[in-house]
């Protein structure tokens, strides 16, 4: 146990070295290490001197590229920041896609070929979210069951084939139809995955931020946004539907009478704009989100106002130049949730696509958020912020001033109370817990593990255990030396009586800290993290490192009897 | 020099103790769950939902004037105390808690959403930035919908259950099933006695003590691993040594390496309680709590349970018939 061969010795160097080097630009700034700093969020002329300096000194260092240079990742209580955890109703998604079927269904039983249409009513059941299809008689079940399954594709991107909805006859000429359970998940995951694009060009529309947005689960998302103060700047962009259209407008004195007097025409609808004004608006749109290319923040230079400007996409604006030859001389209004933004009259065909809203009184601000919400599209399902983290960056400053200081008075303390118990070999023991603490912080940073302010705790917390692995050994050779053994197989028996029993105690730790980490979440699991990478490193370096330090000096020193 | 913190050849006999142990065990879960059951638990607002914000607390700020101030907005219960704050200086912050708004169901997470932002707002606009005062800075918020609280919570349970039944697996793997019964024995009595600590202190319970609690588990499981680890140890070398002496014997044999971890991770631990803030001040108090009764456990709890325990794990002892006398193998 006590002789190193020297390819165990390379080995054991090598270790340290890396850890060493993997823990090293934590130590130094990212200008030392000639990594270019992130743009700066906010534009203020501090921020872009420092971002500055910053860029010069990356680009004057001489640390060579293949070394390490990532630093351990600070987690949000630690750096400042917004954790957001946000919630989408798969009931939604679901029910618009019925909405659609709802319209292919109605396609598919239409006249055709001479025979009318074959059914009476289809309407979704209110409880079940199922579509009802009642058929004018029931003998013409089978051409029904035909023209549905034809209407009826296979699930995109599935190898089973799955259908996209169950088509069951339930006798008596009524047809249900309803969302298989593989069309439903891969709806929801693909909506997931849309609203997490649209989240992203809606909060971060140029795409500079260290933002980071992640699925979690099936209908949820998380929102990590380092260095921001306010959450209101996060979920305000968030809460509007961004449905956009563009509508006609019937601006008639007798139609917009009856209007508000209860009687909408059919096929029309009542919406406001921002100052109250009715408008009845024609429900077909013109033109849609989905047909927007891009969104603008713009400048009216003749009112001195802030502008949405937008264009069209191709066949967006074909369309639009075609009503626009349709419909001369009339309003039409550009829609976004319901509310009016603008209702311009059409005084010439407008062939480009390209489209202002003006006069909406917006604020700088007002007018970057809109142009980015209008360019992202329409969420698929409403947002629910369920869960708001905020620490600012200066409580963050202090957590790890607080964090810093706690693990160096309990280093020193646990390595004062082991010197005086073990002398010289406290002494090894002290050294190897001192590379224990190095390993660690190499392994985070190698891992890209986050460390959080729980995180820190249980670095101190493995300080403090990490010397049992060591304890153990030298309390074997405290009893083997009593025992009359001299100084080098004392030592000897020591380390191979206390393996098993370090092993087994260890492993059980392990355990807690997995069982942690895989149900934990955010700063639990980054103490979870430290815990179990601390239990690794500590049995090496107390199992390794010091019987290595100590074979060495035995070596050396070659002391008859140990004095313990 | 060096120190010796426990005699060379201790000889303390823990086993006669076991019958006061066990009645002063009972006493304390008997009254923890006594504690839980009528005080509950001061839950935070990770398992409880609702809403905290942190601020400074500049010298012009009165408390009853900040409680004047947010009792008018009427958002249900609020509360606000003052604590000390992060850092190694010395400076007070005000807490202010917000419960669970009261609305539909669809509309909870968007009203405790609300009242956060108007609470914030109003703190704001009420204690500005003036030529004598710095003015009231937001430090942190949090809020959490009765949903995520409701799966937090089920999700801490879940982990101490199956950390608790791993546990068990683990042990009765590496030793026998009476080994595993007094592990997780003495690992049940830890994480009731530290939550009843919580209970009596109406600490505040939150993710961070279930992080806590599965510590404990892990480190009390340790001490009680290395005990029983020398307990087969011995009972392989002595194999006619009755079964009280033996676990005496090999207490003693551990009782130095005992002490001494208990004291490095103590020292660790009380500097995070003193430094570390007041995020970590309830996580460090439950493991300091955790670590002093998980040693306390590993001796009078599980040992005290293997005793008890029929003793079909020591291969090759023979029946009390058969011995003379206790004579030691070596």
């Amino acid at each position: 146990m006590l002789h190193f061969s020297k390819w165990k010795v390379l080995g054991i160097v090598l270790v340290l070295v890396w850890g060493a080097l993997l823990a090293f630009p934590n130590a130094v700034s990212n200008g030392f290490l000639g990594v270019k700093p992130d743009t700066p969020i906010s534009q203020s002329a501090d921020d872009l001197a420092k971002f500055r300096a910053q860029q010069e000194a990356a680009e004057g260092a001489w640390w060579p590229g293949f070394l390490p240079e990532n630093k351990v990742n600070l987690g949000l209580d630690l750096q400042g920041g917004v954790y957001l955890l946000i919630e989408f109703a798969e009931d939604e998604v679901v029910a618009n896609r019925m909405e659609i079927a709802r319209r292919d269904v109605t396609e598919a039983l239409a006249a055709r070929g001479g025979r009318p249409a074959i059914f009476s009513t289809r309407e979704p059941n209110e409880d079940t979210g199922q579509l009802e299809i009642r058929l004018k008689t029931p003998a013409e079940l089978r051409e029904a069951m035909r023209r549905l399954d034809d209407a009826n594709p296979p699930v995109e991107g599935t190898i089973s084939g799955a259908k996209t909805f169950d088509i069951e006859d339930r006798g008596g000429g009524l047809i249900t139809m309803d969302m298989t359970t593989a069309s439903r998940d891969a709806l929801v995951s693909d909506s997931q995955g849309k609203i997490i694009e649209i989240i992203r060009r809606r909060i971060d529309p140029d795409g500079v931020k260290e933002i980071s947005i992640q699925p979690q689960g099936e209908n949820r998302i998380v929102l990590e946004a380092p260095g921001v103060d306010d959450p209101k700047t996060l979920t305000r962009p968030l809460e509007e539907a961004g449905r956009m259209t563009f509508n006609i407008v019937d601006s008639s004195e007798t139609g917009l009478t009856a209007a508000l007097n209860g009687l909408v025409r059919p096929g029309y609808k009542l919406v406001e704009d921002s100052q109250g004004f009715p408008y009845l608006i024609n429900v077909s749109p013109i033109v849609t989100g989905s047909d927007i290319a891009t969104a603008n923040p713009g400048f009216d230079a003749q009112d001195n106002s802030r502008t949405v400007d937008f264009r069209l996409s191709g066949s967006g604006a074909k369309r639009f130049g075609d009503a626009t030859v349709k419909y001369i001389d009339r309003q039409f209004a550009i829609v976004l949730d319901d509310l009016v933004m603008s209702a311009p009259v059409i005084r010439e065909p407008i062939y480009g696509g390209s489209v202002q809203i003006s006069g909406g009184g917006f604020t700088e601000e007002r007018a970057r958020e809109l142009a980015a919400i209008i360019e992202a599209g329409e969420l698929p399902a409403k947002l629910e912020v369920i869960q708001e983290r905020t620490v600012t960056a200066s409580l963050g400053e202090d957590s790890i001033r607080a964090g810093t200081a706690a693990s160096i008075i309990g280093l020193i303390l646990v390595a004062v109370f082991m010197i005086l118990a073990y002398s010289r070999l406290g002494i090894f023991a002290v050294g190897s817990l001192m590379i224990n603490i190095i390993l660690i912080l190499g392994a985070l940073s190698g891992i890209g593990a986050t460390l959080t302010l729980p995180g820190i705790a249980g670095i101190i917390l493995t300080i403090g255990m990490a010397v049992d692995a060591n304890v153990l050994v030298f309390e074997r050779v405290r009893e083997e030396t009593r025992a009359g053994r001299g100084a080098m197989t004392a030592v000897q028996a020591g380390y191979e009586k206390a393996l098993g029993t370090i092993l087994d105690a260890n492993i059980t730790t392990f355990i807690a800290a997995a069982i942690l980490y895989v149900l934990g979440s955010g700063p639990v699991s980054g103490f979870a993290v430290t815990l179990a990478i601390g239990i690794v490193t500590s049995v090496f370096t107390a199992f390794v490192v010091t019987r290595w330090f100590t074979s060495i000096w035995l070596h050396w020193a070659k002391p008859k009897k140990l004095k313990l | 020099m060096f120190m010796k913190y426990v005699p060379d050849t201790s000889n303390f006999g823990f086993m006669k103790l076991r019958f006061p142990s066990f009645a002063m065990s009972c006493i304390g879960i008997v009254l923890s769950i006594f504690l839980i059951m009528t005080q509950g638990l001061n839950l935070g607002i990770d398992f409880r939902g609702g809403s905290v914000i942190e601020t400074t607390k500049p010298d012009n700020v009165q408390i009853e004037d900040v409680r004047a101030k947010l009792s008018g907005l009427n958002l249900g219960e609020v509360l606000i105390n003052e604590a000390r704050g992060t850092g190694v200086e010395d400076t007070t912050i005000l807490v202010v808690r917000i419960a669970t708004q009261d609305a539909p169901p669809d509309e909870i997470e968007a009203a405790q959403q609300a009242a956060t932002e108007l609470v914030k707002a109003t703190l704001l606009e009420a204690y500005p930035a003036t030529a004598t005062s710095p003015g009231l800075e937001i430090k942190s918020s949090a809020s959490i919908g009765p949903k995520v609280s409701g799966e937090l919570f089920r999700t801490g349970i879940t982990a101490l259950i199956v950390a608790l039944t791993l546990m068990l697996l683990y042990i009765a793997a590496r030793f026998a099933w009476q080994f595993s019964l007094g592990a997780v024995a003495a690992l049940t009595h830890d994480v009731i006695l530290t939550i009843g600590v919580f209970s009596g202190l109406q600490l505040e319970f939150n993710l961070t003590t279930i992080a806590a609690l599965l510590t404990i588990i892990g480190y009390s499981m340790n001490d009680t691993v290395v005990v029983f680890d020398r307990v087969r140890e011995e009972s392989r070398r002595y194999k006619q040594m009755p079964n009280r002496e033996l676990v005496d014997f090999a207490l003693n044999g551990t009782l130095s390496r005992t002490l001494l971890t208990s004291v490095t991770t103590l020292l660790a631990l009380l500097a995070i309680f003193i430094l570390g803030g007041p995020v970590l001040r309830g996580m460090s108090f439950a493991l300091i709590w955790g670590v002093i009764v998980g040693t306390y456990s590993s001796i009078f709890v599980a040992s005290s349970l293997l005793l008890a325990l029929p003793d079909d794990w020591r291969h090759g002892k023979k029946k009390a018939e058969d011995v003379v006398g206790f004579q030691g193998a070596d």
